[in-house]
């Protein structure tokens, strides 16, 4: 159990935390936690010290880059590596960027696969 | 002449004056000479048929002095004619005669005056001489009468000669000031006859040209001073001719291309004053180059108001446009990303060996792709918000394009022609979007190509002058570009099947689409559409069914405005 990867999941989209979460677990060592909005996530982050976080840009209660801001803030969670999981691109780098990257923080646009995730995660966690 | 006086009128009146005094002679005369009085009568008769003659000769006639004054010294002579008919010679009744001769020096002539008087008098007085009045014993009493004749019109022209003169010099003094006038102003005055000869020119149309003086004018017409070529002098030898047949001010504007100058022209018809009718026409002509050159200014200004409101309404409509396409994005995306997740779940739980579950769960994730596929391509066309507009050249450009498409074109075994009239041509546009547009377009002409026995792909550049707007499928181009101005086209064109002719009008409609579903979205030719439209171009299409089809991109050759459209 201690092998496995901790992946928190931020994100309103309550399906889709659920699919992810069964699909992760069922195809890696990963054990998988949700919260459903972006202060849950922050505290989640603290609490669980989770080995990647999934976070979405556009939240009702605050942004990603809110959420993703206070984390790096917080010396417990500022090594935590952040992928963005968004069905909001705002910008073009991220459609057609191969390095899945804005600044720091790795992105990947929705509607996203499991294989491709799974293959993004292992590879942020393996450059980390 | 200065002074005009209405001449057959006065003939008409000379004429009448005699039949009613010879008609008054006869019918009251004393003599009983009945052979006489016939005659009389027969004179009168003939003398108004005569005067129907003289009604029927026009008047301009009259104006040839030597016409005129034949008929008066006719008169003279025939006067006499009738005092002796009426056989009432002898009474001082003369000179009723007299005052009626008289008339005539109204045409202000003193010698005519004088030689009609001596006429007269030499008539009169052999009449007398012939009745044997000069031998009576009141022979001195009517000698007297011819001298007193002479005198009588000695008086009268001498005061009708310095009223004349009175009246000239007050006409010399108006036509002094008028001369004033004209050769004061700073408009080019002629006066030409019907034919454009010029008959009168002032002093700054003769400096202008290089004149010295008026006479080095004559027998030039006004297009030959004005050093017009063959169409411009027909052109105003018609505007001439059109101000003497319709009456009325003519209006027109020309340019002189040896002073660099443009002419407004007023053309006027001179009425004669008595005949009403037209024998000459002023033309001024005034330098408008200033006004011109601030009219175009002006245009030119509005022309850049109103690309400055298109493009801020147009910034406005993408901003709108990015807005709803970003929600639209989020809200799509969010469920198509719960359905692949989903559709994982489901894979994972699923039987793996049933082929009908994994065409099922395929045929799933196509939908979703091309779902996505559109989201994705109105995102990206709507997060196109600032364009760089800097001026490119454009065969590096196209080069550069074919390239990209390379692998493509050598795999469909199409072979490129490239046609470039000058390789150093330039466009206003932003080098990404428009080489995301020329590449859609190589990309479909391939795509175009596949079954066809010929494959060319000719891609030309080439500048054009704007003529013939807004012909094709494409529309905006009287918007864009005006007759005349410089364009910079861009042809794509393939052999290959060509689309149909109740389909052209159509591929240019957003999500318009004639491949199979999951080869395209429908959204390339409209987003080309929009981007053209962006950088102030058209685009157009020519297509032939199993022959080819044509794109024409036409391009502003220079940057006229940077496009600083905001962004979502």
């Amino acid at each position: 159990m201690t092998n496995n990867i901790k992946v928190l999941i931020i994100d309103d989209e309550v399906d889709f935390c659920y699919f992810v979460q069964k699909n992760l677990m069922q195809n890696g060592p990963f054990e998988v936690i949700i919260a459903t909005n972006g202060k849950d996530g922050i505290e989640l982050a603290k609490k669980e010290k989770p080995g990647i976080i999934l976070l979405d840009l556009f939240m009702p209660d605050m942004p990603g880059e809110d959420v993703a801001a206070a984390l790096k803030e917080n010396t417990a969670t500022t090594d935590i590596p952040i992928l963005y999981v968004t069905a909001l691109a705002t910008n073009d780098d991220i459609a057609d960027s191969k390095e899945n990257k804005i600044g720091n923080n790795y992105i990947l646009p929705k509607p996203v696969r499991t294989k491709k995730l799974i293959e993004i995660i292992m590879k942020i966690l393996g450059e980390t | 002449m200065a002074t005009k006086i209405p001449r057959k009128k006065t003939i008409f009146l000379v004429r009448l004056m005699v039949i009613i005094t010879s008609a008054y002679f006869i019918l009251f005369s004393p003599s009983t000479n009945k052979e006489l009085e016939i005659y009389g009568y027969i004179f009168i008769a003939s003398y108004l048929l005569t005067n129907l003659i003289v009604a029927y000769i026009p008047e301009k006639f009259f104006y040839d002095d030597k016409i005129f004054f034949g008929f008066i010294l006719c008169d003279s002579i025939l006067l006499p004619a009738g005092i002796y008919f009426s056989g009432y010679i002898g009474s001082d009744l003369y000179l009723m005669f007299f005052f009626i001769i008289s008339l005539t020096t109204m045409s202000s002539r003193f010698g005519y005056l004088m030689i009609n008087t001596l006429f007269f008098s030499v008539i009169y007085g052999w009449l007398l001489y012939q009745k044997g009045f000069l031998a009576g014993p009141m022979a001195v009493g009517y000698l007297i009468q011819i001298p007193f004749i002479i005198v009588i019109a000695l008086f009268y022209g001498y005061l009708i000669t310095t009223r004349l003169r009175d009246k000239d010099k007050r006409i010399h003094e108006v036509r002094e000031r008028y001369e004033q006038i004209v050769q004061a102003t700073d408009v080019l005055m002629s006066i030409v006859d019907h034919d454009g000869k010029v008959l009168f020119a002032n002093q700054k149309l003769l400096k202008f040209y290089g004149y010295p003086d008026e006479k080095s004018l004559s027998g030039l017409t006004i297009s030959q001073i004005y050093n017009e070529d063959e169409t411009e002098a027909e052109k105003s030898l018609s505007y001439v001719r059109s101000a003497y047949q319709n009456n009325d001010t003519v209006h027109y504007e020309s340019y002189d291309k040896n002073h660099g100058i443009w002419f407004t022209h007023t053309l006027s018809p001179i009425r004669d004053e008595s005949s009403r009718d037209i024998f000459a026409v002023c033309i001024i002509s005034k330098d408008i180059t200033d006004r011109i050159a601030k009219e175009k200014n002006l245009s030119d200004t509005i022309e850049l108001l109103r690309r400055t409101r298109d493009q801020l309404i147009q910034k406005d409509k993408m901003a709108a446009l990015g807005r709803m396409a970003s929600g639209i994005a989020h809200e799509i995306r969010n469920p198509l990303g719960i359905i692949y997740m989903g559709v994982d779940y489901l894979e994972n739980h699923l039987p793996d060996d049933d082929p009908q579950i994994r065409e099922t769960i395929e045929k799933i994730f196509n939908a979703v792709n091309r779902a996505d596929n559109i989201i994705k391509n109105v995102l990206s066309f709507s997060r196109q918000s600032e364009y760089k507009i800097t001026q490119l050249p454009l065969c590096p450009l196209l080069d550069n394009v074919l390239t990209l498409a390379e692998q493509t074109i050598q795999k469909s075994g199409v072979s490129v022609r490239r046609e470039y009239d000058d390789k150093l041509l330039e466009v206003a546009g932003d080098y990404n979007v428009l080489e995301q547009v020329f590449l859609n377009l190589v990309n479909n002409a391939v795509d175009a190509m596949k079954d066809s026995k010929e494959k060319i792909l000719a891609v030309r550049a080439y500048k054009l002058l704007a003529a013939e707007v807004g012909y094709k499928t494409g529309y905006r181009q009287t918007d864009f570009f005006r007759m005349g101005d410089e364009m910079i086209v861009v042809e794509i064109s393939d052999t290959g099947k060509g689309i149909p002719q109740d389909v052209l009008p159509k591929i240019f409609e957003p999500f318009f689409t004639t491949k199979p579903v999951n080869e395209g979205t429908g959204l390339g030719l409209s987003i080309a559409h929009m981007i053209i439209d962006r950088l102030s171009g058209t685009i157009d299409v020519e297509s032939r069914e199993n022959q080819g089809t044509t794109f024409f991109i036409k391009l502003q050759p220079i940057c006229k405005l940077t496009d600083t459209r905001g962004g979502t």
